[in-house]
């Protein structure tokens, strides 16, 4: 059988691509993109983080447009910004800058600065609000006034600087000391990424992979697919200041930057215990303590914190493990790459798969010829 | 004052200043803007503090103008889609590297802005304490 090349389908798509506009707008409801940005919180944090873009607006108004659906909207974002020129490198960001917002141990109960819990659902029941349906903007109005009102209160300062818990067991001797690495990072946006990779290359991708994916991962890792069981050492949510150089003179002294707005982000330190040698004389064994670091734009707890698993599981690729196979975890978290793929599985294959077709007739064939033989 | 501390009051503060502010050196010189507000990205490179090495964090959208003031350039820099506010930066910053005597009066209005940021950040720190866990212990 001949392949046969074929063409049409024009009247069709652009009929479809009618019918999902019709889909969107059949319900006659307009939703404004000013309501996705101050009631979707955390799909806007999500699809910022996965699409790499840190922008409330453009998120929101990737939403609007995707209906809601996440991997069509991070799909939005980052085509967006492939058209866009990247300008300017930030200076580095250092989180100790960060303005908290919350900031909570699992490993401490009483760290200096207390456990700030800022906003949460870990406390909530999770049950249906039904009072929701009959939600007033008045009533809303007058609510987030009085709360408002009540924060009015004398309240002890906070420090603007809070010390890390893991600077607390670096100075006890518990996790290793190590000194700032200036290095310039990899950028995966720019270069394809080669294995093994860099740390840079890694949490790059960790950073900007799939919030379910990323947990799948980490969640097997704990399960028995890796070695570790962490504990959150600190979680922090907050914001940071971004600076960039000025770009119209040779000038790099800090004061001279400019300062461009702030992002938020959430930030996870996790503890893993790992059995080391001791230097001694009697060579004794001592348990320390190595960090994975997961960190993502917005409010995103469980991706940061498994993220914070798998940066873990990556430093330990000697271990037999799919979660510890950087190729395993690296190229199967980007939603992109992974939607994308399989996505592309429902556009015509027909000259693939008459090809197998006609194979498998033909083995069928000589088959039946041999059974008569 | 220098650029970074004025930039971040600019910013942080009310956006009417940085308006008013421009306003007044586009009614008396002339402004000639050598770039239209446009879109780009900044990446944000930033330090882990697991083993203190660099890594890129992802992008921010920003919007930039350059404006020009007696053959001197200025530059504004924000977050997000801010034309209005990329271009007044622009003409404040070109204002101060021109040295125009209108820039030594500023200072009284940026430091009184920077003040109220500052109260206002401390107060919305000091709020997020009441958050803040006190834990008793339990006879068992």
């Amino acid at each position: 059988m001949g392949y046969v090349a074929v063409k049409g389908g024009t009247s069709a798509i652009e009929e479809s691509i009618k019918r999902l506009r019709y889909e969107r707008l059949k319900g006659k409801q307009v939703i404004d993109v000013e309501v996705i940005k101050h009631s979707m919180r955390g799909l806007i944090d999500q699809i910022m983080s996965e699409g790499s873009l840190y922008s409330r607006d453009l998120a929101a108004l990737a939403i609007k447009q995707a209906e809601g659906n996440p991997e069509e909207a991070t799909f939005l974002i980052r085509a967006y910004r492939s058209t866009l020129p990247r300008k300017y490198y930030s200076k580095v960001v250092e989180t100790e800058w960060m303005r908290v917002e919350r900031r909570i141990s699992a490993a401490f109960k009483d760290i200096p600065g207390g456990q700030i819990l800022g906003a949460t659902y870990d406390y909530t029941h999770r049950l249906l609000d039904f009072s929701l349906y009959e939600e007033k903007i008045e009533e809303i109005k007058e609510w987030v006034e009085e709360f408002e009102k009540s924060l009015e209160t004398d309240c002890e300062e906070i420090s603007s600087q809070l010390p890390k818990v893991i600077d607390l067991l670096r100075r006890e001797g518990f996790i290793d000391q190590v000194k700032r690495d200036d290095s310039e990072p990899e950028d995966v946006t720019r270069k394809s990424i080669e294995f093994p990779t860099t740390r840079s290359e890694r949490l790059q991708i960790l950073t900007r992979g799939e919030t379910g994916a990323l947990t799948a991962l980490g969640y097997a890792s704990i399960r028995g697919y890796g070695t570790l069981h962490p504990t959150v050492g600190e979680l922090r949510v907050g914001k940071l200041p971004i600076y960039i150089d000025y770009p119209l003179e040779n000038s790099d002294t800090d004061e001279d930057s400019i300062y461009i707005g702030e992002i938020q982000v959430t930030e996870v330190e996790s503890l893993i215990p790992d059995v080391k040698e001791a230097d001694n004389e009697n060579g004794n064994k001592e348990i320390q303590f190595s960090i994975g670091y997961g960190i993502c734009y917005g409010q995103n707890e469980t991706k940061a914190i498994a993220m914070s698993i798998l940066d873990n599981c990556l430093e330990k690729s000697h271990i037999d493990s799919p979660v510890h196979n950087e190729e395993f975890v690296l190229m199967h978290v980007d939603c992109i790459e992974a939607t994308g793929f399989i996505s592309h599985l429902k556009l015509p294959h027909y000259v693939t798969f008459q090809s197998k077709l006609d194979s498998a007739r033909k083995i069928k064939k000589e088959n039946k010829r041999d059974e008569k033989l | 004052m220098k650029r970074k501390r004025r930039t971040t009051i600019l910013v942080k503060g009310n956006w009417k200043i940085a308006k008013s502010l421009a306003d007044e050196i586009i009614s008396k010189y002339k402004v000639q803007v050598i770039q239209e507000p446009n879109s780009g990205l900044v990446m944000v490179k930033m330090r882990e503090t697991s083993q203190k090495k660099l890594f890129y964090l992802g992008e921010v959208l920003v919007t930039e103008c350059k404006v020009q003031i007696d053959d001197i350039l200025g530059v504004g820099i924000i977050q997000d889609d801010n034309p209005e506010m990329a271009y007044y930066l622009a003409v404040i910053d070109a204002s101060y590297n021109t040295g125009l005597e209108e820039t030594k009066e500023w200072e009284t209005v940026l430091l009184r802005e920077e003040k109220l940021i500052k109260d206002r950040e401390k107060k919305e720190a000091a709020s997020i304490l009441k958050t803040k866990v006190n834990f008793e212990t339990m006879d068992v």
